[in-house]
């Protein structure tokens, strides 16, 4: 029952505005702005030192102890097929909570720099453009449009998927 | 839908006058039976006039003929027809259990395990209660529990729980008021009652994790059973429903079997006065809570360490901030001992779960055994404990069947007719030792290596000492039963065993002497959340390896390492060719140094095979707590998980057994 009661609220919401609205941190890798759901971040890092992973691919640069917890850390450089940067005092982990196979898990994503958060309307969200199927849209919520800059929502969950790292690392082996 | 409950209700009533017997009870039976057959026909329920109509049969033939299992099959096919018929009738939907189920798992989830404490209670009371009849403490506790889980059962409308608990209730309650002495078939009655509740539980649960799972359904013969104590007066019925308990072979209760199971009972629950304070200070914590103040615990020591090596901190001369921080330390310490004793539970309950099976198989076997425990109030990590529990039972039962003799061999042999059999658990240097010790015939010698010889596991026995020829019992395969019973000889027996132990990062050994009997001995850890760690550095990474499966570590001399065939590296050690493995080839890493000579090896021992490990050199040993590295890395080859080292870092932790293996797939390629 209460279940139904959830979904109908949401449609109901969804049809008054866009879903995609509310409050999304932004973040710099190479030249270009990405948001995330300010909901999904657990918190902001400084660099720590970070344990290597054997056998695991490129992008997933190890493991760090957040307050006793492991956490896998994920080079959002490498995982976009960006070049690899040399790590700055501006370099940051973001933690997020993602929906893992059976339970939401944390991961951390290493970004060049964080820059702020902006609170998104509706209007200002666009549907991703059709680039093919090769540019991994499915990765993408949608493109806001802030000051004339373009800002590239992600969808983390689907980013940090776990289903995704398994076929990374069996493409490599 | 109500004609079926009352023909439940009519076949209940049957099974009550099938049981209690005599001429006038016979006859009503009869005549029930013709109402249920006609009634089936006339409602078209073809199968239930077929059951009672084969039953009538039987019950209609000239008595001589009558044979109480063909009965009871007959009756049992009845009750069958019934139930799915009401099943039918329902259409596939799910029983009132299962609607019920849906209204509320929280409680019933809370059901299941507030009445699996109760019955494991009861069970030991009513072992105690066997012991000494008169113990009215125990009757008192016993009731209360049944008590209990019929209020719980009625109250979620568990029909059939509560039905059966209520009747076994009135048992007990007759008993209290001494209408009632409580006899062997009575213990033997309840005993069998907690069990189909135990069945009942089990379905709950599954039905509870959405797992398809087929209601035990109602019990009829023991039910009647239940209900004959409970109604008939002392002593009438009671005879003759131990004349139709033998007659159906239920039970070999000869007199051998009395003695025992009044000395069955040994020391465990002895003390109900320890075991009662234990239960009214417990909570339940959720375990995602232990774990998490296990973590913080940890971090506070981390944090500690970190402040008092700062180098600011070194260079203060105040005395008050040394006394302060002496003491924050001292906390810490205790802090942390503290959250990690909290996953422990004593084994006590444990070893009273198998005073019930040495109870139940003295009988099977007609062996007179007493059981001892000691030590019940040593503390293990909860996992540790369930997972103790098949090994624990294959080895009682493998006492009761093989190490102990009959009396009449006892005697014969100079012993006392009733055999002892401890249960021991100690603390030493920092591990559980788990004793189970048979005063029995002990292994023996020329029988094993006999076996041995015939299954080809060894070529003679000669040279051999006592020790290692007792181990070979461990060997997969391998069973010295002349015969097979359904409780040992299977010949899956001490392999399965060593097996269970091992994965609890633990050894077993035995101790034996013909004639005085064998003692096996567990030595497990503590807790399987924290392990001894040997911490080893490869270029600029850090490893720690379990130190149990550590077997020696050295630094390798001119000639030491080998080539063969141009692939795999041997290593000479002690006159022993092992396999190496270089770690930083194994895990793509730059090591420090190439040279064997350079770097250190360590012999590391997992699945009873050795090889070496390279690395580039030894940090320290530390003790860690074991974490997972979450779903993302699960399946990577070689790394158990992580642990948080000193510093603060995260260290990998090696499984040794997939780095050997994984080691020949890389040397394939």
């Amino acid at each position: 029952m209460p279940s139904t009661i959830l979904s109908a609220n949401e449609s109901a919401t969804g049809a008054l505005s866009d879903p995609r609205a509310g409050k999304y941190l932004t973040f710099q890798l190479a030249q270009e702005e990405f948001g995330i759901r300010v909901l999904k971040v657990r918190e902001i890092m400084g660099l720590q030192e970070i344990t290597a992973v054997p056998q695991t691919p490129g992008h997933v640069k190890g493991v760090i102890n957040l307050r006793g917890k492991v956490v896998p850390v994920i080079d959002l450089r490498l995982k976009f097929g960006l070049d690899a940067a040399e790590y700055t005092q501006r370099t940051c982990i973001i933690v997020t909570q993602v929906q893992g196979e059976s339970s939401s898990v944390m991961m951390g994503i290493v970004v060049d720099g964080v820059s702020e958060v902006l609170n998104l309307s509706g209007a200002e969200i666009e549907d991703t453009p059709d680039f093919g199927e090769s540019a991994g849209s499915q990765y993408l919520l949608g493109m806001a449009k802030v000051k004339g800059k373009v800002k590239i929502l992600l969808d983390i969950d689907r980013v940090l998927s776990t289903q995704e790292l398994h076929n990374l690392s069996a493409a490599l082996q | 839908m109500s004609d079926i409950h009352d023909l439940n209700r009519q076949i209940d009533d049957l099974a009550l006058r099938l049981v209690v017997g005599g001429s006038e009870a016979f006859a009503a039976s009869v005549s029930t039976l013709v109402q249920i057959r006609d009634r089936g026909g006339a409602e078209s329920h073809a199968h239930i006039s077929a059951a009672a109509a084969v039953l009538l049969d039987i019950l209609q033939a000239p008595e001589s003929d009558r044979k109480t299992a063909a009965v009871q099959d007959a009756f049992a096919r009845l009750q069958q027809a019934v139930e799915l018929d009401s099943q039918e009738r329902k259409g596939g939907e799910a029983s009132p259990e299962c609607q019920s189920l849906a209204q509320d798992p929280e409680l019933l989830s809370d059901f299941v395990v507030e009445s699996r404490e109760h019955l494991v209670a009861i069970e030991a009371q009513v072992l105690t209660l066997e012991r000494d009849p008169g113990n009215s403490e125990a009757l008192h506790s016993i009731f209360r529990g049944f008590h209990t889980i019929k209020g719980l059962a009625g109250f979620l409308e568990l029909g059939e729980v509560q039905i059966l608990s209520h009747e076994v209730e009135a048992i007990l309650d007759r008993a209290r008021n001494s209408q009632l002495t409580v006899s062997a078939l009575v213990i033997d009655v309840i005993l069998e009652s907690a069990d189909c509740l135990k069945r009942w539980l089990t379905h709950l649960e599954a039905a509870l994790q959405g797992q398809p799972s087929v209601a035990p359904g109602r019990d009829g013969a023991l039910l009647a059973k239940v209900r004959a104590i409970s109604s008939g007066s002392s002593s009438g019925p009671l005879a003759v429903l131990a004349e139709v308990v033998e007659a159906g072979g239920a039970k070999p209760d000869g007199p051998a079997g009395e003695s025992t199971s009044a000395a069955a009972e040994g020391s465990a629950v002895d003390n109900p006065a320890s075991g009662r304070r234990n239960d009214s200070l417990a909570i339940k914590v959720d375990t995602a809570k232990l774990d998490s103040l296990v973590d913080m615990a940890g971090e506070m020591v981390i944090a500690e360490s970190l402040v008092r090596h700062d180098p600011e901190f070194q260079s203060s001369r105040s005395p008050r901030l040394q006394r302060n921080l002496a003491q924050l330390t001292r906390i810490t310490a205790e802090l942390q001992k503290t959250a990690m004793s909290m996953r422990l539970v004593p084994i006590g309950p444990l070893f009273r779960r198998m005073a019930r099976l040495v109870r139940d198989l003295s009988r099977q076997f007609s062996k007179q055994v007493r059981l001892e425990t000691e030590g019940d109030d040593i503390e293990l990590d909860r996992t540790i404990v369930e997972a103790l529990s098949d090994p624990l039972m294959h080895m009682v039962r493998n006492a009761l069947d093989h190490g102990i003799e009959s009396p009449q061999e006892r005697q014969a042999a100079g012993k006392s007719s009733s055999a002892r059999l401890l249960l021991r658990a100690q603390h030493q240097a920092g591990h559980v030792v788990i004793e189970i010790s048979d005063d029995g015939r002990g292994l023996d010698r020329g029988k094993i290596a006999r076996k041995a010889i015939e299954k080809g596991l060894i070529a003679t026995a000669e040279g051999m000492s006592d020790h290692d020829v007792f181990s070979l019992i461990f060997e997969p395969g391998f069973s010295t039963a002349a015969t097979v019973t359904n409780v040992s000889g299977r010949g899956v027996g001490m392999d399965v065993v060593r097996r269970h132990v091992e994965k609890l990062r633990g050894r077993i050994e035995i101790r034996s002497a013909a004639n005085l009997g064998s003692t096996f001995l567990l030595k497990l850890p503590l807790t399987l959340a924290i392990i001894d760690g040997l911490v080893v550095g490869v270029g600029s990474e850090r490893y720690i390896l379990p130190l149990f499966a550590v077997r020696e570590m050295f630094r390798p001399g001119e000639d030491a390492v080998w080539t063969v065939q141009g692939r795999s590296e041997m290593v000479l050690v002690r006159d022993t060719l092992l396999p190496m493995v270089r770690l930083y080839r194994t895990f793509g890493v730059k090591p420090k140094s190439e040279d064997p000579r350079q770097s250190v090896l360590i012999v590391a021992e997992s699945e009873s095979r050795r090889y070496c490990l390279l690395v580039d050199d030894l940090i320290g040993k530390q003790e860690v707590v074991i974490k997972s590295l979450g779903e993302t890395f699960k399946n990577i080859s070689g790394i158990a998980g992580g642990a948080i080292l000193g510093d603060g870092r995260v260290g990998l932790i090696l499984e040794l057994d997939r780095l050997f293996k994984d080691r020949g797939i890389d040397t394939e390629r």
